[in-house]
């Protein structure tokens, strides 16, 4: 057992409406093992239970529990308290989304984003009488890396230009875009392509790598877009 | 709903942040740069008196040294766009980013210690009178 410092952010929209929110300390004894969602369900439990965030699965596969952590984006299901190394530990919204409550935090923007690539599988030749579309263990493969994501905002609200431009589509949507783009059952590229081949779509990453810093899956968006990159170029040859 | 939270701890930078900062910084300089540069080459308009007087100005040890920095700059955002042509282009460049630009700063480095050194020597040679 030993005791942490947590610096929450606190943002009630009855109580702190006009302010830029504010930061409340706990002190909290961590028991061996737990993780920052203990921490925060410790704290909603039995310290403040005015404290709001998201949870769902707590082990690292609903998305739900994005947040900044110590300054970088992380799941605060997967984030072992002892692995930080630091005493005191600041806990913030994820940023360049608006702020609900609390650790909650306006979504729908990155949802919006994530529909805009149409993140589905497009066809317009019929499927074989006798069986689903199949595909090649080497095709399935390009894949890998792609169809893991749990769709939790790090890696966007990670990404600097998202801070900057509201209308760039993000790190996520376009990972999304990469996957369905590099099925080889895929027949929606034309479609797609409208979409991300855009001053707000694949040419506006800088490739500055925060989203592959903050993914909680080890997924590699920046290479995602650089991909769709290619073939956009390929396309316009 | 709350637009623009405070900051309490500002994002974690890493050797990606910084490559793409300085790049920025070192872009930034070298349009200013290349303005200065236009404004004392047009002076070549001006015949050879008002060509070497503003010769004159940017041979001073000031400008010497500042010579120095836009080696630096020209080095670092030359190596630096190599990389991300490297990222964008070769089948692995993106996992290995890092190493890259180790590779990519190692041999920049290189290159200002051999172009820097003998400007700081006529630089200080300058300063001497």
């Amino acid at each position: 057992m030993a005791e942490y410092l947590f610096r929450i952010f606190r943002y009630d929209p009855e109580k702190d409406e006009g302010t830029k929110g504010r930061v409340q300390e706990y002190k909290v004894d961590v028991q061996e093992g737990w993780t920052l969602l203990d921490v925060l369900v410790h704290i909603k439990w039995f310290m403040d239970g005015t404290l709001t965030f998201r949870r769902a699965c707590s082990h690292g596969i609903c998305g739900s529990c994005g947040m900044t952590i110590n300054g970088k984006n992380g799941l605060a299901c997967e984030t072992q308290i002892k692995d930080l190394g630091t005493q005191v530990i600041t806990v913030e919204p994820l940023r360049g989304f608006r702020v609900i409550k609390d650790l909650v935090v306006d979504m729908e923007p990155f949802y919006d984003k994530l529909y805009a690539v149409k993140p589905y599988l497009i066809t317009y030749t019929p499927p074989p009488s006798d069986r689903e579309r199949l595909q090649s263990p080497e095709d399935r493969k390009l894949l890998d890396g792609k169809y893991e994501c749990l769709l939790c905002g790090c890696c966007t609200s990670s990404c600097p230009t998202y801070w900057a431009d509201k209308d760039f589509l993000g790190p996520c949507a376009l990972l999304k875009a990469a996957k369905f783009s590099l099925d080889s059952r895929d027949e929606g590229w034309a479609e797609r392509v409208n979409v991300i081949d855009d001053k707000h779509g694949i040419w506006r990453c800088h490739t500055i790598f925060n989203c592959v810093e903050a993914c909680p899956k080890d997924l590699n968006p920046t290479k995602a877009i650089v991909e769709l990159r290619r073939m956009a170029l390929r396309g316009r040859l | 709903m709350l637009e623009k939270p405070s900051v309490i701890r500002h994002y974690r930078w890493h050797v990606g942040t910084i490559a793409w900062l300085l790049h920025r910084i070192t872009g930034l300089l070298l349009i200013f740069y290349l303005v200065l540069h236009i404004w004392v080459i047009h002076h070549i308009s001006q015949g050879p008196a008002g060509f070497n007087k503003v010769m004159g100005v940017v041979q001073t040890p000031i400008f010497l040294l500042l010579e120095i920095g836009l080696l630096g700059c020209v080095l670092y955002h030359a190596f630096n766009g190599l990389r991300i042509i490297v990222i964008e282009f070769s089948k692995e460049g993106v996992e290995a980013h890092k190493q890259i630009y180790a590779a990519m700063m190692a041999v920049a480095i290189i290159l200002f210690l051999i172009g820097g050194v003998p400007m700081f020597i006529h630089f200080l040679h300058a300063l001497a009178g």
